[in-house]
C-alpha cells in the first residue's frame, strides 16, 4: 500500500468521480485501455510531445480524500499485521494457520464487493437514462483489484488448505467455483482489451460482467449445494458468533483495512482510465489533423509545379 | 510460531499485492497527467 500524499501539488477534494466523458466513434488502442497490463509506458500517440506541454504540476489522479483515505488504509493494514501476526490468540483447533484466514477473509470479501460493484457499474451504463463511460470504467478498476485480490485469496487459501488438509490443493464445490470465477473474470479484462470504440468496449464488457456475476451466488452457496470440505461462514449470516473477541476484532478490521484499499484504488484507477481515453482521442486529433496538413501541402505543390 | 512461513507468505502476498497495484496506479496516473491539460482533469 502506498500513500498518494506527496504526488500532487495543491488539490483540492474533488471526489465525485466525474471524468471527461469524450465520446468518439473512432477506433481506439484497446491494449492501453486494458489497463491491468502491468507497464508505466504512455499511450504512443501521435500528441505525446504536444499533450506533455499542456501539462501541469498537478499531475496525478489524487485529492486531498484519497491522500486521507491512503493514510488510513497504510494505518488500518499496519493495526491488521499487529493483531493478525501478533495480539490476537491461536485458535484451539486451527493453531496458528488462524492468522491466515484474518488476510484470506478481508481479501475474498473485497473480491466479492468488487465483482457486484462491477455488475452494478454495467447494468448503470446499459440503462441508457444513466449511461457514461464513467459507469465502464468504474466497473474496469472494480475488476482489476477484484482479480488481484481473488488470486491472493486463492493463494492465502492453498497455504491454509496445506496445513489444515495436507494438500495446496482440493477439488472441493469451493475452490474449484472460487477458481473458475477468478478465471471469468480474467476473461472480463481480456475483452476490456479488445479494440474498438470506447462506447463499445464498455458495451461489450458490461455484458459479460452480468453474466459473471451470476457464479458469485453459486460459489458463495457452493459449501451448502455440494458436500464440501471448505467451511461455510462463521461470522456473516449468523446470529450466535462463536470467536473469541480478539479474533472477531481482528477479522472485522481485515475487511475494513481492505475495503479501504479498493476504495482508494478504484478512485485512482477510474481516473487513470479516463486519462487514457482522453488520450485516445486527442492522439487520434492531432493524428487526423496532421494528415490532412500533408494532404493540403501535397496538394498545393502539385498545384504549384502544374502552373 | 508454527508454520510461520505459509504465514508470512500469506501477508507478503496480500500487503505486497496490494502495494504492488496501488504503485502502478500512481505511477501511471502521473505519467499520464503530465501529458493532459487540467481540464481533462475533473477530479482537481
Amino acid at each position: 500500500m502506498q500513500s498518494p500524499a506527496g504526488t500532487e501539488a495543491g488539490t483540492e477534494a474533488g471526489t465525485d468521480g466525474r471524468t471527461g466523458n469524450r465520446t468518439t466513434d473512432r477506433h481506439t488502442n484497446g491494449n492501453e485501455d486494458s489497463a491491468h497490463v502491468a507497464t508505466t509506458q504512455t499511450p504512443p500517440t501521435a500528441s505525446g510531445s504536444a499533450h506533455r506541454a499542456a501539462g501541469s504540476a498537478r499531475a496525478g489522479t489524487g485529492t486531498r480524500f484519497t491522500r486521507v483515505l491512503g493514510v488510513l488504509t497504510i494505518a488500518a493494514l499496519a493495526v491488521l499485521a499487529l493483531f493478525a501476526l501478533v495480539l490476537s490468540p491461536p485458535d484451539v483447533v486451527q493453531g496458528e494457520s488462524v492468522r491466515i484466514l484474518y488476510a484470506h477473509v478481508g481479501t475474498v470479501w473485497v473480491a466479492y464487493l468488487a465483482f457486484i460493484v462491477t455488475a452494478v457499474s454495467s447494468g448503470a451504463y446499459l440503462w441508457k437514462r444513466t449511461s457514461s463511460l464513467t459507469w465502464d470504467r468504474i466497473a474496469g478498476a472494480s475488476a482489476e483489484i477484484g482479480v488481484l485480490f481473488m488470486a491472493i485469496t486463492l493463494f492465502t487459501g492453498s497455504l491454509w488448505g496445506r496445513i489444515t488438509w495436507g494438500t495446496f490443493w482440493v477439488w472441493d464445490a469451493r475452490v474449484t467455483t472460487t477458481a473458475f470465477l477468478f478465471v471469468t473474470y480474467v476473461g472480463y479484462l481480456a475483452v476490456r482489451g479488445l479494440g474498438g470504440t470506447h462506447e463499445q468496449r464498455a458495451r461489450r464488457s458490461a455484458v459479460v460482467a452480468l453474466l459473471a456475476v451470476l457464479e458469485i451466488p453459486l460459489v458463495h452457496f457452493s459449501v451448502r449445494l455440494w458436500r464440501s470440505v471448505h467451511q461455510d461462514a462463521s461470522v456473516a449470516g449468523s446470529t450466535d458468533v462463536k470467536l473469541d473477541d480478539e479474533m472477531l476484532f481482528t477479522l472485522l478490521l481485515g475487511t475494513v483495512a481492505f475495503t479501504m484499499m479498493y476504495v482508494w484504488y478504484v478512485l485512482h484507477r477510474q481516473r487513470v482510465l479516463a486519462m487514457e481515453d482522453a488520450l485516445d482521442d486527442k492522439g487520434l486529433d492531432l493524428a487526423l489533423a496532421e494528415r490532412r496538413n500533408e494532404g493540403l501541402e501535397a496538394r498545393d505543390m502539385t498545384e504549384g509545379t502544374t502552373r | 510460531m508454527d508454520h510461520a512461513g505459509f504465514i508470512f507468505a500469506s501477508y507478503i502476498a496480500a500487503f505486497g499485492g496490494s502495494a504492488g497495484l496501488a504503485w502502478y496506479a500512481i505511477r501511471r496516473g502521473r505519467a499520464l497527467g503530465r501529458q493532459l491539460p487540467d481540464e481533462d482533469k475533473p477530479w482537481i
